[in-house]
């Protein structure tokens, strides 16, 4: 074990899918999915990372763990065993020594689960695959699983059917938890479930992670479960991360205008504190065919002559807030307001 | 025989839709589901209601039994849908008109008209938008090709869509979900409708979008002066939009209040909850109060208050047994709650 704090540094990390059309399918163009991002997770910590649908936040999330092979880039993890290695770079051989310790939790609980497999198999593939455990060693570890997410062992022989999605979302989390990994990917693993449910499983993200230490690269486009969970948060908008900070920092302080647009967006929910949006000009473009200079320049209210051609680096403009806007330090944006200290208490209980 | 109340209709307030005790059951192969156990609220004219609920509460069913588009295993076994089209008019019962009828027909899509969640399966791929908006406009308005051609354009541009002409001309494949939604609202709008029903009309949106959606749904709101029935389960998109809200759960309405009292003074232990569950911005650190469980299985049936298996007040012995009644809380500001506690 080394006293390095740091867990994950992801440099220039860029995933790029082909484009092919035509008889011979010949490659015509390329989607740049990820085109070079950097960022770092310590030890125990969550990241956020937000955006709107199509700039590549779950394509990084995946990329991180090979699902999807990265383009180009450097992923150091920092593993207790092997130490610090590039898994972009690993052989077969020594990234399943590795899968341990990195795991996923995938958004939609009802597609990520063989429908084939009961509960008990789901839960312990892991375990045999990694040769951890067999037999009623086997049965028993898959038991404790499940106790820790709130799913009774009774219902080990079950198929995923049978269970709701909140429940389903407990069992994929079960499943990422069973190898004891460093590092979860939860791929905006709330989303697809109703609010009281949503709360039971952010809960549930929160204990595991104080329980076990654990990471997260949490992965979510709804900006107030984003805020509640992460301690630092980055942005992506259309391949690139525009800005990353501590969470608080980011929400109250934001220094990118695409950040301001966002948070201004959040439907809040607070009838005292109606907002009018910040109108955007025209869409979020195509990563196949972006625009020159900076991405978001032809949507942004304060772009000026220069950034429709360079595009601004990330840099940090100090205390690990980082923004990549040729304007960073001149503009003075808004972020959002604290809502109302609404005081909500159950009625008493009466008899 | 079902007990039915024999109160009569008292249109004092003004209303564009009064529903009184709806009930929709499926008959399914697997058994029936009571999707809607007597629903009773009422939207008044030129104001936004709200209707909040959990996946499987009866929300959008609800809104559906209004435009007589529930398929035919849901039976509407009971209740009225009282719909006034004019201040002063005499209402009508929708439901003594079959779903297939003329008279439904005209109603459908003139006077009341509806936005879907999905705008991508609830446009027709095979025709342009123009030609799906002026669909609407002819069979109700017009017979004249060119004055629904210029009608539909002028919806076009009233939702801000940019090139209005070109977007006319364009398949539902062409245009972003943003764009489709706007087409979707465009076409809802085309016959100027004394009530809209959206139902989440932007789930499948980002937030960016999302906010631009509801700003101009709003602002067309106070333009023509439409009701609108605003179906959603996001709490934060109630309190920018709506006027009043009516919170659904398991098939009925359990509290209703103006938007303000709901989120500053609810008194349901559901709303209390929902309201505790989600994350607000700025405030909540640690862990979030959560509803223990989860909504019970539709086949089920649940006796007394729907809610007492999760309900942390429930009351032994009454919660369990018996459905609380609507009560009126604030009788002024028409705050009503089903909850033993406050009977």
């Amino acid at each position: 074990m080394t006293t390095d704090d740091m867990l994950l540094e992801v440099r220039g990390l860029k995933k790029h899918f082909p484009i092919r059309s035509g008889f011979l399918r010949r490659v015509t163009g390329t989607v740049k999915a990820v085109d070079g991002i950097d960022f770092h997770i310590k030890k125990g910590e969550t990241l956020g990372l937000v955006g709107e649908s199509g700039c590549g936040k779950s394509t990084a999330g995946r990329a991180l763990l090979r699902l999807h092979e990265p383009t180009a880039g450097e992923i150091i993890f920092n593993d207790p065993t092997l130490g610090k290695v590039d898994v972009a770079k690993l052989d077969r051989a020594t990234m399943l020594k590795l899968r341990p310790n990195m795991q996923i939790i995938f958004q939609d609980p009802f597609t990520s689960l063989n429908p084939r497999l009961t509960v008990g198999q789901i839960v312990g593939e892991p375990l045999e695959i990694q040769h951890r455990a067999s037999g009623s060693e086997l049965t028993d570890r898959v038991a404790e699983l499940l106790n820790e997410v709130g799913i009774r062992p009774e219902n080990m022989s079950r198929y995923p059917h049978a269970f709701s999605g909140g429940q389903r979302q407990r069992i994929g989390i079960a499943r990422a938890l069973a190898l004891n990994p460093k590092l979860i990917v939860c791929d905006e693993p709330v989303s697809a479930l109703d609010v009281s449910i949503q709360a039971q499983v952010l809960n549930l993200l929160g204990e595991l992670q104080a329980k076990y230490g654990l990471a997260y690269l949490f992965v979510g486009h709804d900006l107030s479960v984003i805020e509640h969970i992460s301690d630092r948060v980055a942005v992506m908008y259309v391949g690139y991360i525009v800005e990353m900070a501590k969470t608080d920092k980011l929400y109250f302080t934001p220094k990118h205008p695409y950040t301001e647009a966002l948070l201004n967006a959040i439907p809040k929910a607070d009838p005292r504190m109606r907002t009018r949006p910040i109108r955007l000009q025209g869409e979020v473009p195509s990563p196949a065919n972006p625009p020159s200079g900076c991405y978001f320049h032809p949507r942004c209210r304060y772009a000026k002559d220069i950034c429709s051609h360079e595009r601004p680096p990330l840099q940090d403009i100090g205390d690990e807030h980082f923004v990549a806007c040729h304007f960073a330090k001149e503009l003075s944006l808004v972020g959002v307001q604290p809502l109302n200290d609404i005081k909500l208490e159950m009625p008493a209980k009466k008899s | 025989m079902t007990s039915q109340p024999t109160t009569p209709i008292t249109t004092t307030a003004d209303d564009v839709v009064r529903v009184e005790n709806l009930k929709v059951n499926f008959y399914t192969q697997l058994g029936v589901v009571r999707a809607l156990n007597g629903v009773s609220f009422n939207i008044p004219r030129g104001k936004v209601l709200g209707i909040v609920g959990e996946s499987g509460c009866g929300k959008s069913i609800t809104g559906m039994s209004i435009m007589q588009l529930v398929t035919s295993v849901g039976k509407t076994e009971g209740g009225k849908i009282l719909f006034n089209e004019s201040a002063g008019g005499n209402p009508i019962n929708i439901l003594d008109y079959e779903r297939n009828s003329p008279e439904m027909r005209k109603i459908r899509g003139n006077n009341i008209s509806m936005i879907f969640q999905e705008p991508m399966s609830s446009l027709n791929p095979c025709y342009t938008i123009s030609n799906q908006i002026e669909e609407a406009i002819r069979l109700h308005q017009t017979n004249d090709k060119v004055e629904s051609r210029n009608r539909a354009i002028e919806v076009l541009t009233k939702v801000g869509m940019p090139n209005p002409d070109r977007i006319a001309d364009s398949f539902p494949h062409e245009l972003s979900g943003g764009m489709r939604q706007r087409a979707m609202i465009a076409m809802a709008l085309s016959c100027t409708p004394t009530l809209l029903i959206a139902d989440e009309p932007t789930t499948a949106l980002d937030v960016t979008t999302e906010a631009s959606i509801l700003d101009l749904m709003r602002e067309l709101q106070s333009e023509i002066g439409t009701s609108i029935m605003f179906i959603t389960h996001n709490m934060g998109v109630v309190a920018q939009m709506c006027d009043e809200v009516a919170v659904m759960y398991l098939g009925r309405v359990v509290e209703r209040a103006s938007v303000d009292d709901i989120f500053y003074e609810p008194r349901h232990p559901y709303t209390i909850a929902l309201l505790q569950s989600i994350p607000r911005l700025g405030r909540t650190k640690g862990r979030l109060a959560s509803i223990e469980g989860s909504v019970p299985d539709p086949y089920s049936r649940v006796n007394g208050c729907p809610f007492h298996p999760r309900c942390p007040v429930a009351i032994k012995g009454v919660c369990d047994t018996i459905l609380p009644e609507e009560t009126i809380v604030d009788a002024a500001k028409g705050h009503t709650v089903r909850c033993h506690l406050y009977s």
